[in-house]
């Protein structure tokens, strides 16, 4: 049995806006293995980038355990945790905003080299960078010049050396490749797939296209409204879907092949998803749900293991 | 099939401090009345400003004509005064925006918003303005029409705004509408939802639509023909099937390689088209899709091709599908 390199217990995070509270993530709990890909999907403010950031701490949980590698870093001290950072590491979605523009190239993808003082002198340092650079696709030409001079997927190629910078074991992937075009996007996955069997990484990649998340995750996660709707291998979750809004989420993705799209019969869900400031304490799905039935409308169903290794938090999931 | 637009050899270029970018560079192409043409491409291909040239929404400097004509019902639209223009625009041809919160007044009540143009050309009463507001928000599906029009555009979520973007377009029955990326800021299930009711209502009005995307899937969903753009020139056209079944330009056939399909096997690797598009500064003289072409020739770096046309509706532009090209690329393959 292999054990998780990424437990998530119960996380919950809330933030308060004035008017109440806002229950962004509310008891989400998964498992990553190592060397896998989870895909995290869902629509936007369904709280996949707040689950993210609270589980590698970057935001303050409101409550739940996060065990990496069987220690809870929750319990941390600031300085401890300092120290466990290195393990995990972040890519962000926006290749322009996530770099600094008055830093060199070399300075973004040495910095967190400098703030672990890995290396005492500047030429390993820099010897580091220019092999980071080498690995990402880029070369030492690129080390001097600045984020500007810099195509979007050039960019988040140098993202991604910063990233691993530290040799980290785990990557949280937030939209990697949203902000790019078609053809550049499939550069980036094809890069983020390669580094992944050459250096044994476990990604968390969170992204709301279903193809892509389909095609890179080993595993799925699907979330809705600060709940976890869904979570199976990727292959079960898209073939065997359970949940009634994953059937609705995967029959609204566009197929590009239009004999296949145009003959296809699609749900279409009424309204808009539900404000997640005081969510009733039910399923969140309850209103959207064309199978919702009274049960639904009082208490939140849990995540269960309908078969195996596929989980669905849904009453009604063995009339599915 | 009676032609509604034909666009001939157009032509825009911007003047910038740092010279001229030549962002549309000969482009022809027409749509048929109660048709929807898909224009995909890339970012900075050129799809967005050809769509904005149609309504003359370019400002003008530093954009400029260099060359070529806008038929819109016979009529060269690019001759046309601003005043001209202005009834043209709305009541003719309609544009719908990628970002429905930027493209709306967020200072202005709906109900007004959507009647705006009318009652500008049509002189209509309060009253009578405010019943046509009403029922263009049911005719988009946006519940409650009698309290929405008079709430401000952020009481809307996004796929609400996007509905009351289309209401606005529709208020005056256009033969045109002209949609670019509508639905890319929105959410999938949302964006299915936005989709139908585009064909809806092109159905109920027999409108023609320009569809401007980067999606794939949202191409081969809602589309009769597809063109596809690159670099600021046409690659290839022909009805949505011809494009997806039989793509003959290499780049079409790349862009169609590097999106994930959802039957596709994982350990698959995904075509992807290295390198960038090139500058427009200073556009290749050839194909200018040349240096990230696996199977470009000598000449291809030379010469542009012209069309070449396998039916009566599907062209492309590439030597690997001249008459001659076999005997060509013989030996001199780069």
């Amino acid at each position: 049995m292999v054990e998780p390199l990424v437990s998530v217990r119960n996380i919950k995070k809330y933030f308060d806006v004035g008017e109440g509270e806002l229950k962004a993530v509310d008891d989400v709990s998964f498992d990553i293995y190592p060397k896998e890909t989870f895909g995290l999907v869902g629509e936007s403010g369904c709280g996949k980038s707040t689950a993210a950031r609270t589980i590698i701490r970057l935001y303050e949980p409101t409550g739940g355990q996060m065990f990496f590698e069987g220690v809870n870093i929750y319990e941390l001290s600031r300085h401890e945790m300092q120290d466990m950072r290195r393990n995990f590491q972040m890519i962000f979605q926006d290749p322009y905003a996530s770099l600094n523009p008055r830093m060199t190239v070399e300075e973004i993808v040495s910095e967190p080299l400098r703030v672990h003082h890995i290396y005492d002198n500047s030429k390993e340092r820099r010897d580091r960078v220019i092999q980071l650079l080498e690995l990402v696709g880029l070369n030492e030409e690129h080390s001097l010049r600045f984020p500007h001079e810099f195509s979007g997927g050039q960019r988040q190629r140098i993202g991604i050396a910063r990233a691993l910078a530290l040799n980290p074991k785990f990557i949280v992937c937030d939209e990697p490749i949203s902000a790019l075009d078609v053809s550049i996007q499939a550069q980036v996955v094809n890069l983020l797939k390669r580094l992944q069997d050459e250096l044994g990484l476990t990604y968390l990649f969170i992204a709301h296209d279903l193809s892509m998340v389909r095609y890179i995750s080993d595993r799925v996660g699907v979330m809705y409204l600060g709940h976890l709707a869904e979570v199976a291998s990727s292959e079960e979750l898209y073939d065997n879907p359970i949940h009634p809004y994953t059937k609705a989420l995967l029959s609204a993705i566009p197929i590009p092949d239009p004999e296949i799209q145009r003959s296809r019969r699609r749900i279409i869900l009424e309204g808009d998803v539900p404000s997640p400031i005081n969510p009733e304490d039910n399923c969140r799905f309850a209103d959207r749900c064309p199978y919702a039935i009274k049960i639904c409308k009082e208490i939140a169903p849990e995540l269960e293991e309908i078969e195996k290794d596929h989980f669905v938090a849904c009453h009604r999931a063995n009339d599915m | 099939m009676e032609k509604l637009l034909e666009v001939k050899d157009l032509a825009v270029s911007f003047q910038t401090f740092f010279g001229e970018v030549e962002a549309v560079r000969g482009v022809s192409f027409h749509v048929n009345k109660k048709e929807t043409v898909a224009l995909v491409g890339e970012s900075g291909c050129g799809k967005s400003v050809t769509a904005s040239s149609i309504m003359q929404l370019l400002p003008m400097p530093p954009a400029f004509y260099k060359s070529g004509q806008i038929l819109f019902e016979g009529e060269d639209i690019i001759k046309k005064s601003e005043k001209e223009m202005q009834q043209i625009r709305g009541s003719q041809i309609s544009m719908i925006f990628q970002d429905p919160m930027t493209s709306l007044n967020p200072t202005m009540k709906i109900g007004k918003q959507i009647v705006e143009g009318l009652v500008k050309n049509k002189k209509l009463s309060p009253s009578e303005a405010e019943k046509k507001a009403i029922d263009m928000l049911n005719l988009v599906s946006v519940p409650q029409p009698e309290k929405r029009i008079k709430q401000y555009p952020h009481e809307f979520s996004g796929g609400m705004r996007q509905r009351v973007m289309i209401a606005i377009a529709m208020v005056s029955n256009p033969k045109l509408l002209i949609a670019d990326e509508p639905t890319t800021a929105l959410d999938v299930t949302v964006q299915a939802q936005i989709l139908d009711l585009m064909k809806e209502i092109q159905n109920q009005f027999d409108t023609s639509i320009i569809l401007i995307t980067h999606d794939l899937g949202v191409v081969a969903d809602m589309s009769d023909r597809v063109i596809v753009m690159y670099a600021g020139q046409l690659m290839e056209e022909g009805t949505v099937y011809e494009i997806f079944k039989n793509p003959k330009h290499p780049y079409t056939r790349k862009l169609l390689g590097s999106v994930p399909r959802l039957d596709m096997d994982r350990s698959e690797s995904l075509h992807s088209i290295e390198g960038t598009p090139p500058d427009l500064y200073a556009p290749p003289k050839g194909c200018p899709f040349f240096d990230r072409c696996d199977e470009a020739m000598v000449i291809c770096k030379e010469y542009m091709p012209e069309r070449e046309y396998h039916t009566d509706t599907h062209y492309s532009c590439c030597w690997l599908n001249h008459p001659m090209a076999k005997s060509v690329a013989e030996g001199s393959v780069v």
